[in-house]
């Protein structure tokens, strides 16, 4: 979120230079991505929609500065400005819609963006791009009633902005709002529903898509309407807490908005409060430090709670735009975040266990220790490849055995490599200026499936370029390492095609084939766009050591 | 002063006039190889002068070579014709034996009779007294650089060989003659000849003590020498290592765990909504095959969708969750072990840490991978605070030497959340480590509502680039240059 920081001292009433501002916010949480000389950008993490606008934003800084005293969030009229019908149509694609009207003196130029702005990030964020939620804002003057929410036939209208009549159809295929949306309204079918709010004179809205022209809000516009429609009854309500207590901290007056279900009558904004009682001792115990019972009641309020001293509880009562505050959990992270993480003093814990590595560790530290004594430096690579490195290059059928990624944004990352050669190969490919001889090694996971099951398990690759590099000398580094290891092996004939045939063994433990070694194949080599001869083995550490 | 230079200096005080590096030669019985390599040191000591000029050489082509050890071909023919009688010229079908018809038929050597060829008298004088040019051939084969002697003498004979590619003249800046200062002659009466110095020490000079009472010829030690290599670890491999070392020294038990898994473990199971943002396709590795595991636990299965359900106000289902996803975050290891039964039996506080691969659907870049190294620590206890969380994490990164700070942020598993950052001296900002916090009762009340648990997921190729300067970015790690790794500085992490 970028905020013009004249605009949202104007609203905290005091001003603060760069680095309190700065200061300040991080410690309420939030990163500052950027700031200059008049704006500043914020991270606003995705549990927080209500500081998705400049005014949720200038009130919680008012608070987390002590300089807001107002805790209550309320309706005072209970006289309806509207009552709207829900149809039965609608319950299929979209069921849920709140609906308020907010009086003031004329709503400013500023005012008019920033609410405009913050219902699209609502609808955009927390609404997952207005498939859960999405609002819309009206001229109340220009609404004649009654005023009904329904899924209707293809009715035609003036959408926003447009100077001619166009049916819903056609928003979908030639807006571009229609053509962002048409999924929100599509069901699992694929069938298309026209959600939209309809008023004496025709329809108001075209739901989630677009306003109708006619109803448009503009600046000076003393009442607004507003609508919060989702597939999510408790969401579209707290959607509509939230929205009218930034019309309350802007001076407007609320009026309710009836909605008529078929079984039922609801009245909105409710402006609900959860209240949270805690015992004092258990917040300290959860954030390990001695705060005391007064603290904790200016700490709440610093982070807008309206709070009170019961015995030796404390009672919170949550702001109704909150819309993370689940239980008491996320009234202690706040009380903390109130306390300021700075001030609290780390303090160990008293514990006798002793450590451990796995097993996995410790054979691959071994083996690991072993290549570098041989003179091999240690590679590592991404577990992702292609099929092209992995099975193509190599002179490889692609066998079905392998775990394959759905969609990347990477091309040609579209699998797990089941081996780890092709990618040493790879890598010394881009190495060729370096003298000769060049051993590497790499000692990691590759991935494969068997009878539909994921096998993860470990392999050791070594690759020798050089001029000399021939059979003998490979063969006598795997000898090497595994009579080292004083594993029980048998060598014998191969022919896989990465190699060049008659020159090439496989590695069998009992009669298991564990991995192979060899020259490689020069079309191989070609294949890399490598010059230089090439040896290289492969050992599947899981399967060899397996007990 | 090495024998040769002493030898070189009293011939030429001996002489007293400059003298040409043939007539050296000639009287000295030093080769030619150490006669330069003297004149070089007795000069750099400024004990003669040397003075140079445009010297013309001598190279003997292969088939020079050959016929030098022999004879012209021309004059092989002619021994054949003497000692058989006249050939069929039909039968003279090799390129060898084109080439001496070719030069006998030339110089005369030869006549033609009915198909046949006949030595001439020109020819039968030849083969008895030898020619000028083959003569010159075999002298010039002993003495290349005697090129200008035989030039002036023989000259047609050496244009002829020349012409015929046995001889290529070619000419370079030589010495002309050296002549001795001084400072030389002073030197030529008072220096003595060193004794045979050592320069291979072997297996049999040591055996046979024959390196006692002798020198070793010294090395020149300011000369550059082959480069040598390190096989060496990868940098990131030492920060892992390093890593579980400082886990281990505080009591930690290591774990590990799948990378291939239903999205439940990765998601769901840390209370993320099914419609959350990071599940998407965009951003998590969703696989075609296998496109879904199954999560084989009812009971846990029950607990999660209502957890989710009563949260999240949206449905959730079982299908979403078992979609087969590659990991987005070690904490899915760290909780499954928390799922599993065994993780009661042990007495509390438990300490668990793992270092692994993540991964995320991303663009690669220098500054982004689609998988990468996070570590993560769960401590499981009945009284834990945030104060206790800030205190294992210091534990962890405070041998590391690196400056740690905690902000509050937003993880939807844990509460309350912590955003880890380590400072990046480079460029003198604070960069996110990773995530921490106390985890959410929802999913913690699933094992025993007795327990509280910390857990952290921190980078680790983030500390690396904070810790060893010599690393420019992240992606530096993942190139694996070979070039790169041999020179690069080793840093004590």
């Amino acid at each position: 979120m970028t905020f013009e920081k004249a605009y949202l001292f104007s609203l905290t009433k005091f001003k603060l230079s760069d680095a309190r501002l700065i200061d300040q916010i991080t410690k309420m949480g939030f990163d500052v991505e950027d700031n200059n000389a008049s704006e500043i950008s914020v991270d606003i993490t995705p549990n927080r929609p209500d500081l998705l606008d400049i005014y949720g934003f200038a009130r919680a800084l008012r608070y987390f500065m002590h300089r807001s005293k107002r805790f209550d969030y309320k309706v005072e009229s209970k006289v309806p400005a509207l009552s709207l019908s829900v149809g039965q149509n609608v319950k299929a694609i979209r069921p849920f819609i709140s609906s308020f009207v907010a009086e003031g003196k004329g709503i400013s130029e500023n005012e008019l963006k920033y609410l405009v702005n913050f219902s699209e990030k609502l609808g955009s964020i927390y609404g997952r791009n207005r498939k859960r939620l999405a609002m819309g804002l009206h001229d109340f003057s220009k609404i004649k009633p009654p005023v009904s929410y329904d899924a209707f036939s293809d009715l035609t209208f003036i959408p926003l902005n447009e100077s001619r009549e166009m049916r819903f159809s056609d928003v979908l295929k030639e807006n571009e709002k229609g053509i962002s949306y048409s999924h929100t309204i599509r069901n699992s079918e694929g069938k298309t529903f026209y959600p939209a709010l309809v008023d004496a004179e025709g329809v108001m809205s075209f739901i989630p898509i677009i306003n109708s022209n006619r109803t448009k809000l503009s600046t000076g516009a003393k009442s607004i309407f507003v609508d919060i429609t989702g597939t999510s009854q408790y969401i579209i309500e707290k959607a509509a807490d939230l929205f009218a207590s930034v019309f309350i901290d802007l001076g407007y007056v609320i009026s309710p908005v009836e909605v008529k279900y078929k079984s039922k009558t609801v009245m909105y904004p409710q402006m609900s409060s959860t209240t949270i009682t805690i015992p004092a001792s258990r917040i300290e115990e959860n954030i390990g430090v001695r705060i005391g019972p007064n603290n904790i009641v200016s700490l709440a309020n610093k982070m807008g709670y309206k709070a009170a001293i019961v015995g030796s509880n404390i009672r919170f009562v949550t702001p109704p735009y909150r819309l993370d505050i689940f239980n008491e959990q996320d009234v202690i992270e706040d009380i903390a975040i109130g306390y300021g993480y700075d001030y609290i003093q780390p303090e160990p814990i008293p514990s006798v266990q002793q450590g451990s590595l796995e097993d996995v560790t410790r054979l691959t530290g071994m083996l690991s220790k072993l290549m570098l004594g041989l003179g091999f430096s240690e590679m590592m690579n991404s577990y992702l490849t292609s099929e092209e490195t992995n099975f193509d290059k190599m002179l490889l059928k692609h066998d079905s055995d392998y775990v394959k990624i759905k969609f990347s944004k990477e091309k040609q990352l579209n699998m797990l490599r089941n081996w780890i050669l092709p990618q040493l190969i790879y890598n010394a490919s881009l190495s060729q200026h370096e003298k000769l001889p060049q051993k590497t090694f790499e000692l990691d996971m590759v991935f494969s499936l068997a009878g539909g099951k994921t096998l993860e398990e470990y392999h050791l690759a070594g690759l020798i370029v050089d001029a000399k590099a021939n059979f003998n000398e490979i063969k006598g580094i795997v000898e090497a390492l595994l009579s080292t290891v004083g594993l029980q092996y048998s060598i014998k004939e191969d022919k896989m095609g990465s190699f060049i045939a008659g020159r090439q063994a496989g590695i069998y433990v009992g009669n298991k084939k564990v991995g192979f070694f060899g020259e490689i194949h020069p079309q191989v080599l070609s294949n890399f766009g490598l010059e230089e001869p090439a040896t290289a083995f492969e050992i599947n550490i899981s399967q060899a050591f397996q007990q | 002063m090495h024998k040769y230079e002493l030898v070189l200096l009293r011939l030429l005080a001996k002489k007293g006039v400059p003298l040409r590096p043939a007539e050296i030669l000639e009287v000295s019985g030093i080769n030619r190889d150490s006669l330069f390599w003297a004149v070089e040191n007795l000069r750099s000591k400024g004990y003669i002068d040397v003075h140079r000029s445009i010297e013309k050489y001598a190279t003997i082509t292969e088939e020079g070579k050959k016929y030098a050890e022999s004879k012209l071909p021309e004059l092989q023919l002619l021994d054949k014709l003497a000692a058989n009688g006249p050939i069929e010229i039909s039968s003279m079908r090799s390129s060898e034996d084109q080439i001496s018809l070719k030069w006998a038929k030339e110089k005369g050597f030869i006549a033609f009779q009915n198909g046949k060829m006949v030595l001439t008298d020109k020819g039968a004088n030849a083969q008895k007294s030898g020619i000028e040019e083959d003569i010159v051939l075999k002298e010039l084969y002993k003495n290349p650089e005697k090129i200008s002697d035989f030039e002036a003498k023989y000259a047609s004979s050496v244009s002829q060989l020349e012409k015929r590619k046995l001889i290529i003249i070619g000419s370079k800046n030589g010495i002309s003659s050296v002549e001795i200062t001084p400072k030389g002659l002073r030197a030529a009466e008072e220096e003595q000849e060193d004794e045979e110095a050592i320069n291979t020490i072997d297996r049999r000079i040591i055996a046979s003590r024959a390196w006692e009472g002798k020198k070793f010829k010294p090395y020149d030690i300011s000369l550059d020498v082959e480069k040598q290599y390190i096989a060496k670890q990868n940098p990131l491999r030492e920060a892992i290592n390093r890593i579980k070392e400082i886990y281990l020294s505080s009591g930690y038990m290591e774990a590990t765990g799948p990378i291939v898994l239903p999205a439940f473990w990765t998601f769901d199971s840390l209370f993320v909504p099914q419609d959350h943002p990071a599940r998407d396709m965009q951003d998590t590795f969703y696989l075609s095959n296998p496109s879904s595991i199954s999560v084989d636990n009812p009971r846990l299965l029950k607990k999660v969708k209502k957890a989710q359900e009563e949260a999240w106000h949206i449905g959730w289902s079982k299908e979403i969750a078992e979609q087969a996803v590659l990991r987005t975050q070690t904490t899915s290891v760290s909780i499954a072990k928390l799922y599993s039964a065994e993780v009661l039996k042990y007495n509390m506080p438990i300490k668990m840490f793992s270092v692994g691969r993540v991964f995320r659907n991303e663009n690669i870049d220098p500054e982004h991978l689609a998988d990468f190294y996070q570590t993560d620590g769960i401590v499981i206890g009945r009284k834990l605070t945030l104060a206790n969380l800030f205190d294992s994490i210091l534990r962890i990164y405070k041998p590391l030497g690196v400056k740690i700070r905690f902000k509050p942020s937003y993880f939807p598993f844990v509460e309350p959340g912590v955003e880890v950052q380590v400072y990046y001296e480079p460029k003198k900002k604070w960069l996110e480590l990773g995530g921490a916090g106390i985890i959410r009762k929802e999913i913690t009340d699933i094992v025993s509502s007795e327990i509280k648990v910390l857990a952290w997921g921190l980078g680790v190729e983030r500390i690396l680039l904070a810790k060893d300067p010599g690393i420019k970015g992240i992606y530096e790690l993942y190139n694996n240059g070979i070039g790169w790794l041999r020179n690069k500085k080793a840093v004590i992490l």
